[in-house]
């Protein structure tokens, strides 16, 4: 199987503080890796290494093939292979949705607007959002809000796309229609790294679960197996504290 | 009540020096919109220059706009008109006028727009460079948009401010309003001349104010 994104002896630290101590972590083409651990053991950093948005101490990470720990490497290119969506979803509030959606189209894509705008309207439709084309951020629910954040980074045709708790952020009744829109988009074979606490949804959608304790990958593996028979007591402990 | 009204509201004793006075108002307009456009573009530009984060460049970014904010509009004008030509630059009284008030303004506008500027969440950033935007791709689509609307109530106000500042051209015998008005109202021995200023006056910066609080509204996020 392609690997899209390798993950090698991945070391970060803040000042004196390591978070992350030496993370080995492959996902292939089309597969949906979900981390989970406790608040602290490194699941956000280690996703955000993965595009650089922080900048990784020691070790080394490719995306589908790009050499992202490159020190000369050009960010602005290794990012177009990237998709992220964040806790926050960060919408540009001055811009409606569909401008929110087709502003990297028309900068970094280079397409005109005539075709940013279609391509644009074709990704909020995708994700149920036909309707709400014209409405700015702060008139939207953080669902839809969400939605948006996810069809802004589908957009862009990235090769994997980063998730940073995406639902953390939102009212339970609202979690329900983020997580149906992550579903298609991993059956339309987007490759996915997902940092998320809804257990269940890593159950039904994960190909692997990837358990991080204290910078490190602890166990990782199918989610039955991860989440049903831990072999770790510190996972087995973790998730009874969930339920 | 008569003298009030002969003293301050007499029209007709006015009334032929009105032409002076409409040159001088006119004075004062182009002065106060050059203030206004090179200042706030100048202000604009700095805070631009200052995200790029050079250390020696923001520390003389930081040295000009703290001395600027700090000495009075009065003496930098006068230090402009009169003391420049000791160095070979001779401005006349207009060009002084603007060149002093536009350095005040653009001094305070940068600090205005880089708070603006650092009041802008940093997932914002973040968002802008992971669609893969440059650096000044996000700064200018993403960020300054944000900034401008953050920025139009404290920019309005130190422009309104400094603006009114034109009358101090006055004391290097710039022929704006306030000169004008004052010369009248020693030809004719009455201050209905300052009142009619004043009118003036108002009709600049009234408009000005309004058109700043329509702007306000029209560029609030939308709910």
């Amino acid at each position: 199987m392609d690997d899209i994104v390798v993950i090698q002896g991945l070391r970060k630290s803040f000042g004196a503080q390591e978070i992350l101590k030496g993370i080995d972590l492959k996902v292939g083409k089309g597969e949906a890796v979900v981390l989970v651990g406790a608040s602290g053991s490194g699941k956000s950093t280690c996703l955000r290494c993965v595009n650089r948005l922080e900048e990784p101490t020691e070790g080394v990470i490719t995306v589908a093939g790009t050499l992202v720990t490159d020190k000369r490497a050009d960010l602005n290119l290794v990012r177009r292979n990237i998709g992220m969506v964040f806790q926050s979803i960060n919408l540009y509030p001055h811009l409606n949705a569909l401008g929110n959606v087709t502003l990297a189209l028309r900068k970094v894509k280079k397409l005109s607007r005539a075709d940013a705008d279609e391509r644009g309207r074709h990704h909020l439709e995708q994700v149920g959002l036909a309707d709400r084309m014209t409405h700015f951020p702060a008139q939207l629910s953080g669902g839809e809000a969400q939605r948006v954040g996810i069809a802004r980074a589908l957009a862009l045709e990235p090769k994997v796309m980063l998730f940073d708790e995406p639902t953390s952020a939102l009212d339970p009744e609202l979690v329900g229609e983020v997580l149906t829109v992550m579903r298609k988009t991993k059956e339309a074979g987007m490759t996915m790294m997902i940092v998320t606490h809804e257990m269940q949804f890593a159950r039904e959608v994960a190909d692997r679960v990837a358990f991080l304790d204290q910078g490190a990958v602890l166990e990782q593996g199918p989610p039955a197996e991860i989440l049903d028979r831990p072999k770790h007591k510190r996972i087995q402990e973790f998730l009874s504290r969930l339920h | 009540m008569e003298k009030i009204l002969y003293y301050f509201f007499n029209w007709p004793l006015i009334a032929p020096h009105l032409p002076a006075m409409l040159k001088g108002f006119a004075v004062t307009l182009q002065m106060a919109a050059l203030t206004i456009a090179f200042g706030l573009t100048l202000g604009l530009a700095l805070a631009v220059l200052r995200t790029y984060g050079n250390k020696l460049l923001n520390a003389a970014l930081i040295f000009y706009v703290d001395v600027f904010r700090a000495i009075p509009q009065l003496v930098i004008l006068v230090l402009i008109f009169f003391a420049l030509p000791g160095v070979g630059i001779v401005l006349d009284p207009v060009t002084a006028t603007v060149v002093a008030l536009s350095l005040v303004l653009a001094a305070f506008a940068e600090e205005i727009f880089w708070s603006g500027i650092a009041a802008v969440a940093r997932g914002q950033w973040e968002a802008g460079r992971c669609g893969g935007l440059t650096f000044n791709q996000t700064l200018f689509s993403i960020i300054l948009p944000q900034v401008v609307r953050i920025a139009i109530p404290p920019l309005t106000n130190r422009a309104i401010g400094i603006t009114k500042g034109t009358t101090l051209g006055s004391v290097i015998a710039v022929p704006e309003l306030l000169n004008v008005a004052s010369s009248v109202q020693s030809t004719i021995a009455n201050p209905t001349a300052l009142t009619a200023a004043a009118v003036l006056f108002c009709l600049i910066f009234l408009p000005f104010v309004r058109l700043t609080r329509w702007m306000e509204g029209h560029y609030a996020p939308k709910r």
